[in-house]
């Protein structure tokens, strides 16, 4: 093992560095107290708690200065430990690692950020998303007389809400990562909704142009799928690097919402579909499949005879569930 | 009917007033039998009189009263379980027979769960005894009972139809909301052409817990059965005419034995009803009504009433006008299911300055119905849908059909049909046809000719 200098590190609980001190020599003491090389501010840790120096082998070893608490690692009390420079130890509430100054470190990360893409500009672009989406949903819904104050209201409200969501995510990316990255977020909810609006459109046109009603009977599990997607790309914002960990967290998200959505559907009306039919009326220019005549739907409505008279026989919630 | 013999019975629940001015909800009107509101006060100073002998009786009333009352009962659903009274209502013994008439609303409970509800009666010096069901006419709301005690031979149910000419007085006698034996006076006015079923016009007081007793002439024949009465008038009550009375009575004395479950008779009954419903509404085509270019279906009599209504001084883009057409009465099976119903329901949006994006959504969103009746209902099975773009004659739309079925009635089902227009990107036409107890033979009947119906006036100019 090398001769210093050496580098007493104090940890998080999940392993961040808090806080990190350059010592020239060996042996360094440990403790509350003035003397120490390392002061621990910590009113659990003797006012001399620890040595660390080398042994006979060459190896840094860690001693307790016979203290009431001790030294531990890994949940048990040690006299003394032999340390590597990824042994954590406990002295108090401290966590402590030693290393030495030719300890290896991981090589360098391909920064895969783009720079240019953060702070004002997309957060720009984020609130000027969420102002086209919450005045588009304003406008679409509007039969009254136009009075621009709802659209004023719709668009304050709408920009509101979107601040705080990013807003909570930027308070965790500060706490988890470095920055708050606010304009990122804002860009992330910003287009989220415009995805959400954007496919309910989607599904209201795909529906009505083929009669393809699966596409807003399940619609619900398409909007989990985007809402697992904004909430994988705000934690990729905070953790870039825990990228395919986020997937799959994301990706659980999605089918236990979906899950919970069918088995609420069926709890509520004994179907798996979200509605009892396809409400969605569009322009008639959009219709691309055939119309059918009156006995071909007659025929069809005859055919519920059998599956009704059968659930009939059932008693109150033991009907066969229904798509 | 007026409205009454179903839905005549709400029981307490408070009376809603109006309902002929919105006419999906169909009117109407009161409860008789009912768990009662208070117990009787004690007399008033004035009215016990313990100086003299009582009169000989003067007024009609009082002699009427005086020489019906050991015939006239009280029938109580009583809860088997704990043996308290569940609902009250009257009845009269029928000649010097141990058989007891009342209406049907009085022994639903006992009639469909027999397991849970019995009956029982109080005459009015207060002796109790158990009752037995006999005979049940649903769609006349009619009810034989047989009791252990027997009649004076008072109340005669005559042979022969009883001739009444309008103005005449008319004594109707029960319990009123379980505070003691009444008599009230009122007249006769007319049968009630609204009703499905003929009723008598009572103009005079009726109220809960004297459903099922008997009014009467002044020589004491018995005319009619009371059964209920308007709950958005004054003393608009209705009487089930006698001759059905005397037909339920010959069915009871041709019947070896009454029957064990009277789910099957109730459930045949409702489909005798729901044939002849459906017979009428399709006696000929639907007439056709105009809205904008669209041509709809409605069926109007005097059994169905149609009301008109308009959004147009709301602050809107567009205009929505509706007519529906509702049969005013409709077949109380229990308080809380009523059936063998019609009502129909046209809506025509429209609108030149919204965008057809903006259209669509509003068309969408009055073209939703989250439920059709309560989706928790277990009288009924789950809705079960059909839904296609389907093109009649003239007009390309959207159809939806959903149907129940009852538990409880073989052969009987909800049909519900929601349709809207797919030919103008600023108009829609949306229609609706509610067939409460219906065959399956008849909802399809009913459905296709309600749907074939919708159409445009001016096929060749449609955008499409």
């Amino acid at each position: 093992m090398s001769a210093g200098p050496w580098f007493i590190e104090i940890l998080a609980r999940n392993g961040d560095v808090l806080q990190r001190q350059r010592v020239d020599g060996l042996p360094i003491r440990l403790g509350r107290g003035y003397g120490n090389d390392l002061i621990v501010d910590d009113d659990y840790a003797a006012p001399a708690h620890a040595l660390a120096e080398l042994d006979a082998d060459g190896r840094l070893v860690l001693r307790d200065l016979a203290t009431r608490n001790g030294i531990v690692h890994q949940g048990r009390r040690h006299h003394s430990l032999v340390l590597t420079g990824d042994t954590v130890v406990r002295i108090g509430h401290t966590s402590i690692r030693i290393r030495p100054a030719d300890h290896p470190v991981a090589p360098e990360l391909v920064d895969r950020t783009f720079h240019g893409w953060e702070g004002a500009l997309p957060g720009a672009a984020g609130a000027l998303l969420v102002g086209v989406f919450a005045l588009g949903v304003r406008w679409v819904s509007d039969t009254q007389y136009v009075e621009s104050v709802r659209y004023v209201e719709a668009l304050a409200w709408g920009i509101a809400a979107a601040l705080l969501w990013s807003g909570a995510w930027a308070f965790a990316n500060r706490l988890f990562g470095r920055h708050a990255r606010l304009g990122r977020h804002l860009f992330i909810i910003g287009s989220g909704l415009v995805a959400l609006g954007a496919y309910t459109l989607l599904a209201a046109t795909l529906g009505y142009a083929f009669s393809a009603e699966a596409f807003t009977h399940y619609a619900s599990h398409v909007a989990t799928l985007l809402v697992a997607g904004i909430i994988y790309f705000h934690l990729c914002t905070i953790k870039p690097p825990n990228r395919i960990r986020y997937r799959w967290i994301c990706a659980g998200l999605a089918v236990l919402g979906s899950v919970l959505i069918l088995v609420a559907n069926v709890q509520r009306t004994g179907r798996f579909s979200d509605e009892l039919y396809m409400a969605v009326l569009m322009p008639p220019q959009l219709r691309v499949s055939q119309d059918r005549g009156v006995d071909q739907f007659m025929r069809e409505v005859e055919g519920m005879k059998e599956p009704l008279d059968r659930s009939r026989g059932h008693k109150p919630g033991e009907d066969a569930t229904e798509n | 009917m007026a409205a009454q013999r179903g839905q005549a019975h709400t029981g307490a629940v408070a009376g809603s007033t109006g309902a002929a001015k919105t006419p999906p909800q169909p009117p109407l009107v009161i409860p008789p039998t009912a768990p009662p509101a208070t117990t009787p006060p004690a007399p008033g100073p004035g009215e016990t009189d313990e100086t003299t002998a009582l009169p000989p009786p003067s007024s009609a009333a009082q002699q009427l009263y005086s020489a019906a009352k050991g015939d006239l009962l009280q029938i109580r659903m009583i809860l088997k379980n704990g043996g308290s009274q569940s609902t009250v209502g009257s009845g009269f013994l029928v000649g010097a027979s141990n058989l007891v008439l009342t209406n049907y609303h009085v022994v639903s409970q006992m009639a469909l769960d027999p397991g849970v509800y019995g009956g029982e009666y109080i005459d009015t010096d207060g002796k109790t005894g158990p009752v037995e069901l006999l005979a049940v006419d649903v769609l006349h709301d009619l009810a034989v009972v047989r009791v252990n005690r027997e009649g004076s031979g008072y109340f005669q149910v005559p042979e022969r139809p009883v001739r009444l000419t309008q103005g005449q007085y008319l004594y109707s006698l029960g319990n009123p909301l379980d505070l003691g034996f009444a008599i009230s006076e009122g007249s006769y006015n007319g049968v009630v052409k609204r009703s499905f079923y003929d009723q008598l016009i009572f103009t005079g007081p009726i109220n809960s817990g004297m459903s099922g007793g008997p009014s009467v002439t002044a020589s004491g024949m018995v005319a009619g059965i009371n059964v209920s009465k308007r709950r958005d008038g004054e003393l608009v009550s209705f009487l089930v005419p006698v001759r059905y009375a005397q037909e339920l009575l010959r069915r009871v004395a041709q019947q070896a034995r009454p029957p064990k479950n009277f789910n099957p008779l109730i459930g045949q009954q409702l489909l005798a009803h729901q044939r002849e419903m459906i017979d009428r509404l399709l006696a000929e085509p639907l007439s056709i009504k105009t809205m904008g270019p669209y041509r709809v279906p409605v069926r109007e009599s005097q059994q169905l009433r149609c009301w008109g209504r308009s959004n147009f001084r709301l602050e809107a883009e567009y205009t929505a006008d509706s007519v529906s057409c509702a049969m005013e009465a409709a077949i109380y099976v229990s308080d809380t299911q009523q059936t063998g119903h019609v009502s129909m329901t046209h809506q025509y949006l429209r609108s030149s300055s919204l965008h057809p994006l903006q259209f669509a959504v509003l068309a969408s969103s009055q073209f939703r119905v989250d439920r059709l009746g309560a989706s928790r209902d277990t009288r009924l099975t789950r809705p079960s849908c059909t839904e296609q773009f389907v093109q009649t004659a003239s007009l390309p739309l959207r159809a939806v059909t959903c149907v129940r079925a009852y538990r409880k009635f073989a052969g009987l089902y909800n049909f519900t049909l929601l349709t809207a227009s797919t030919d103008d990107a600023q108009a829609s036409l949306q229609s609706r046809l509610d067939l409460a107890g219906v065959s399956f033979e008849n909802g399809l009947r009913a459905t296709r000719a309600f749907l074939s119906a919708l159409g445009r006036v001016h096929p060749e100019r449609r955008p499409r």
